[in-house]
């Protein structure tokens, strides 16, 4: 995700907006963002061949994870999916920091990669529900989790045009 | 001017976020080390499977429907659902293997009964197995059903589906096979086939038993599921050379449509 350089204005914007309490939604983002680096990763893990089976009380983990689309470009998705969570739990964690609060870059990147992760996994919902008519349990609880953060990132959004109004 | 260090009250504000966070991270270092620590049918020699008591008399009382050698050292049994997505992947990507590298080269038999788990035409359509059973045309029913299965699984009427199918069955009497799939024939014979599965533990399909072993979880190639059947009849294997895991052949409705002998029991 590119983010802007926010030249001048910005950094007016720091000092002014220094110091503000860590929004609540930026710590959830980071909590909900932690467990989606560990769904990630189990899926990973098991794509990856470091375990050899994935336990699922619910749908057929496995089958899916074994889909043609459960890979992008050679990567599997869940590599895909754990690289954006630990890049949202890192831009949480500095954001919540009180210098970084306001900072407008942290919080359009959060939305960017929550935009993005959503969309992702709409099409993969999509496929498991249309396509391969299988569901695993870890990519509708990722789902959920990405959709999450992409709602709770807004307000962050909305606060920085204000300021920057 | 620069500000002043920020004072200690505000740090300790994020505490509860660093505390909370550091549970998420011990809670889920915890599940994935138990989650590795799980059997898995890709780890050699973890799983066996777990035996059960499939008898003889079981087997006697419930006939399934089966094909290759009857004196085979390996018996597969195969509990499966003509409208259960998961036993049309299964009927395309892997059993055609099973078909040709062991019920075919004599190594195994492999016997289908009847799981139906209660979608709109689960039941109407083991029957319809049946039907083309009586005439000794089972496996090419069991093709096309599972190829097809999208097709008729939305189907209103299903039978007149399945009687289409049925004329393209060549040696197939499809007029025969219509009023037998109208009729309630073969019900008594999918009942029995779906209880013994339930007295065998089975609960979702498919489900294979490879000489009494449940197959759990079932693996997801057939180079994995020959491994399994390795570790588990390892006689059966022996004198000829280790064959090498077949790639699986491109996979599609044409795959599930290869129909080996028509066998019934």
């Amino acid at each position: 995700m590119s983010s802007t350089v926010d030249d001048a204005p910005a950094g007016v914007e720091e000092e002014e907006e220094d110091y503000a309490p860590p929004p609540v939604s930026r710590m959830a983002i980071a909590v909900l963002a932690l467990i989606g680096v560990f769904d990630a990763a189990y899926l990973s893990m098991y794509k990856l061949g470091i375990i050899g089976g994935l336990t699922c009380q619910v749908g057929s983990c496995e089958q899916v994870q074994n889909s043609p689309q459960s890979a992008l470009f050679g990567i599997p998705v869940s590599v895909l999916g754990l690289g954006a969570y630990v890049a949202l739990v890192a831009l949480a964690l500095v954001g919540v920091q009180p210098r970084f609060v306001r900072d407008r870059r942290i919080a359009r990147a959060i939305t960017a990669i929550a935009a993005v992760g959503v969309l992702f996994s709409a099409y993969l919902t999509y496929v498991e529900a249309r396509v391969i008519y299988m569901w695993c349990q870890y990519c509708v609880i990722s789902a959920i989790l990405i959709t999450l953060i992409f709602l709770l990132s807004l307000p962050a959004l909305r606060r920085g045009r204000a300021a920057a109004s | 001017m620069p500000r002043p260090a920020p004072a200690p009250k505000r740090r300790s504000s994020l505490t509860p976020l660093y505390v909370i966070l550091g549970l998420v991270v011990l809670a889920g270092i915890g599940t994935l080390i138990s989650k590795s620590r799980s059997p898995s049918p890709a780890k050699e020699g973890a799983n066996q499977g777990m035996p059960v008591a499939l008898t003889p008399d079981q087997l006697q009382r419930v006939h399934g429907i089966s094909i290759g050698r009857e004196d085979a050292p390996i018996t597969i049994y195969e509990f499966a659902d003509f409208q259960c997505p998961h036993c049309a992947q299964f009927a395309a990507f892997i059993e055609p293997l099973i078909r040709q590298n062991l019920v075919d080269t004599g190594k195994a038999r492999y016997v289908f009964y009847e799981f139906p788990l209660g979608f709109k035409w689960s039941f109407l359509a083991a029957r319809a197995g049946r039907c083309a059973n009586d005439q000794g045309k089972f496996w090419d029913f069991h093709a096309i059903a599972f190829a097809r299965q999208r097709q008729w699984s939305f189907d209103p009427d299903a039978t007149a589906q399945f009687t289409e199918y049925a004329k393209t069955i060549p040696g197939l009497d499809a007029a025969k096979f219509d009023q037998c799939v109208r009729s309630d024939r073969f019900q008594k014979e999918v009942s029995e086939s779906s209880q013994l599965g339930q007295s065998l533990g089975v609960q979702g399909t498919p489900t294979l038993f490879v000489n009494g072993r449940k197959i759990d979880p079932l693996p997801e190639s057939y180079s994995a599921f020959e491994a399994r059947v390795r570790q588990i009849a390892p006689d059966a294997f022996a004198g000829g050379p280790a064959a090498p895991a077949a790639a699986p052949a491109a996979p599609g409705d044409s795959a599930g449509l290869v129909t080996g002998q028509s066998g019934k029991q």
